[in-house]
């Protein structure tokens, strides 16, 4: 099974005549994903290595009956192409971009949460589920088909997890790439429910970090709803306080909302297995396989 | 982005919110000339990118302009929690009769602005919400409706506020919002929001923090940047499109890595060994050997750094660049011969990598995986 991405993914790609576009538009098409069309404003009627690219993504979700939507445009266009997206109602829109205004994310995720489309990312590596479909940019040789379905706001700890997953043998259902901002398009909460349905998904792992609350939200689902085994790893235990936080999370977090301490505990309390790295999330996980 | 209290008072007045008369003193200035337009009292504080200024002497009051003239000289000279100060803001001298808090926060947790209020202003949210966690009201706004007449009245119900002031707190309330959504901030506070008199509210101190990533549209913010103390090496890095992160003052040990998550992962294993990390560099994307010969170069000029880690799990990131780059820093002359690196690749081209890296010398250290480098580390003692 896996979830949100597979053989029957058909693709478009948000700034497809790009140069991020066309390289990972390439590499995904190389692994077998369902490219179907791309979306540049005035370059409709083209073609870029054999996908027609459409002026608009309503014309491109007429044309190739798209279900995905991947976007590689830049950050200050981010919103806009989202908006765009929404509205053709592709059900599932994948932001790419890094540092997209947070205020901009704002307004695409209250406009998301009134339509049917599911927003991921941005800051996020995109969504592959191993030998089916990719979308986004991760490297794609170090993931392995399994029973681990893997969340990660960080790409770096998410890859270092899978390679060494894959190195023991140990193959992956569906791994997203939930993006490192301040307001993401999806969390936890939203791809639990999901992972628990899929028959591939056996082992559910969470990496997360400190700030914001999405860690405890997931928690308190994990502990009503979710019977597989969780194991989460929350990464900046010892980061500099008010770096990424500031003035406002100290305030928002008076109850300890947002720290590491929280967030393991909270979790824990749940029946998640807390690891202490990546290595110890793998080491964990072979001794359940 | 953080903002100063005199530069976030400029939007507050830009966006017609009533703040006191006042200038920005810098060095070498004539103050005496400066503040003339003043009413007298008036007060000094110093402007830096720190909490507690009044108890470290930052804040002082002067009857005239000779006096205002001695003190700001004085305070120009000053250095608070090792930030020198550059900035005084000389403002009228005002006098309270009343204070009360009030912040429009992004609130992470309902994707959408917070608004904030307390009756007990002038003193630091943080402690209300731990003293007299009643005293403060949280109010999340609808995203698609904003601010509206009726959460104002329920504030002043709620805390039996004089009725006079409802008008001006509303226009304060709409105008701090409209401000909030067009700069891009995460935070907006005015502390205290001072009573003056008939139905006069004034904002006498502001703090503002602006999302780093909305700067390409806030050129003026960006200018700010540009004009404050910053640290250097920060400022060194960002001109590579690097992000340089001093984590503690004593640390010894520093981390360069191609993510945020990594970074944060090897700081917690090299504290959780027993050691202190003193800064991190995230390289972002596009690591080629020049990129990461500046990087090296850079967390070296950090003279307390001797031990730098870099862990590196690039795909389609090519090892043998990275190896390149760590030779040229290191042979650059620019490093002082006992600093150490220790470094974990994986990617491609890592084979040739490792031969380049293990040609450099004994000051060069290869590691297997992040916990066999954080290891390496602490067998060193550093």
């Amino acid at each position: 099974m896996s979830i949100l991405i597979d053989e029957n993914t058909k693709l478009i790609i948000q700034g497809i005549t790009g140069r991020e576009g066309t390289f990972h538009g390439e590499r995904m098409i190389a692994y077998g994903t369902k490219v179907v069309g791309g979306v540049t404003p005035g370059k409709g009627g083209q073609n870029v290595f054999g996908v027609p690219v459409f002026d608009t993504v309503k014309q491109a979700y007429e044309e190739t009956g798209a279900n995905t939507s991947v976007l590689f445009v830049p950050a200050k266009f981010t919103a806009e192409g989202a908006y765009e997206a929404i509205d053709a109602k592709i059900p599932l829109v994948i932001t790419i971009a890094e540092h997209v205004p947070v205020h901009d994310m704002m307004n695409v995720y209250n406009l998301a949460r009134k339509s049917d489309s599911i927003v991921v990312g941005p800051n996020s590596f995109g969504i592959i589920s191993p030998g089916k479909s990719k979308a986004g940019f991760m490297h794609d040789k170090i993931f392995s088909q399994g029973n681990v379905g893997i969340m990660s706001r960080s790409a770096t700890n998410c890859y270092e997890t899978v390679f060494l997953l894959t190195n023991e043998g140990i193959g992956q259902s569906t791994v997203i790439g939930i993006g490192g901002d301040m307001i993401p398009g999806s969390s936890f909460i939203d791809f639990l429910p999901m992972f628990e349905k899929d028959e591939q998904t056996g082992i559910i792992v969470l990496i997360g970090e400190i700030g914001g609350s999405d860690e405890e939200i997931a928690a308190e689902y994990i502990k009503k709803y979710v019977k597989k085994p969780v194991v989460a790893l929350i990464a900046g235990k010892n980061a500099p306080k008010g770096t990424s936080m500031g003035h406002a999370g100290a305030i928002v977090s008076a109850d300890g909302t947002g720290s590491a301490d929280n967030k393991e505990q909270k979790l824990s309390e749940a029946g998640v297995i807390i690891a202490e790295s990546t290595e110890h999330i793998v080491k964990i996980i072979k001794e359940m396989q | 982005m953080k903002l100063l209290e005199y530069k976030g008072k400029e939007l507050l007045r830009d966006y017609g919110i009533p703040i006191q008369n006042g200038v920005v003193i810098e060095e070498n200035q004539d103050i005496k000339e400066s503040v003339k337009n003043l009413k007298s009292p008036y007060v000094l504080k110093v402007q830096i990118m720190t909490g507690g200024r009044g108890k470290a002497g930052g804040i002082k009051f002067a009857d005239s302009a000779l006096e205002a003239d001695k003190l700001a000289k004085e305070m120009l000279k000053m250095e608070i929690k090792k930030l020198k100060v550059k900035k005084v803001l000389v403002a009228e001298k005002v006098d309270l009769i009343d204070e009360w808090y009030l912040s429009i926060v992004l609130d992470r947790f309902n994707k959408a602005p917070m608004l904030i209020f307390s009756p007990l202003g002038g003193v630091d949210i943080e402690d209300t919400a731990k003293n007299n966690p009643e005293k403060i009201v949280k109010i999340p706004i609808n995203f698609f409706m904003g601010i509206k007449e009726y959460t104002i009245r329920y504030i002043f119900k709620k805390y039996c506020l004089d009725m006079s002031f409802f008008e001006a707190f509303t226009s304060i309330v709409k105008n701090l919002y409209r401000l909030f959504i067009e700069y891009d901030c995460t935070l907006a506070e005015i502390n205290p929001l001072a009573i003056v008199g008939d139905g006069k509210l004034l904002a006498v101190d502001c703090k503002a923090d602006i999302d780093d990533s909305s700067l390409y549209r806030h050129s003026d913010i960006v200018e700010f940047r540009n004009s404050i103390e910053e640290n250097v090496l920060v400022k060194e890095a960002r001109a590579f499109n690097f992000l340089y992160i001093p984590v503690t003052d004593e640390g010894n040990i520093a981390v360069v890595s191609n993510g945020s998550g990594m970074i944060m992962s090897c700081i917690d294993l090299i504290t959780k060994n027993g050691q202190k990390v003193g800064a991190a560099l995230d390289l972002g994307g596009g690591a080629t050997s020049d990129r990461i010969a500046e990087a090296v170069k850079i967390i070296f000029k950090n003279k307390n750094t001797i031990c730098l880690f870099i862990s590196i799990f690039g795909g389609i990131t090519r090892c043998d660049e990275v190896a390149l780059g760590v030779k040229g820093a290191l042979e650059s002359g620019e490093i002082e011969k006992d600093r150490v690196v220790v470094i974990r690749l994986e990617g491609t081209n890592k084979p040739e990598a490792l031969k380049i890296l293990s040609e450099i010398g004994d000051n060069v250290v290869i590691a297997d995986s992040i916990s066999d480098g954080v290891n390496k580390i602490s067998s060193r003692r550093f």
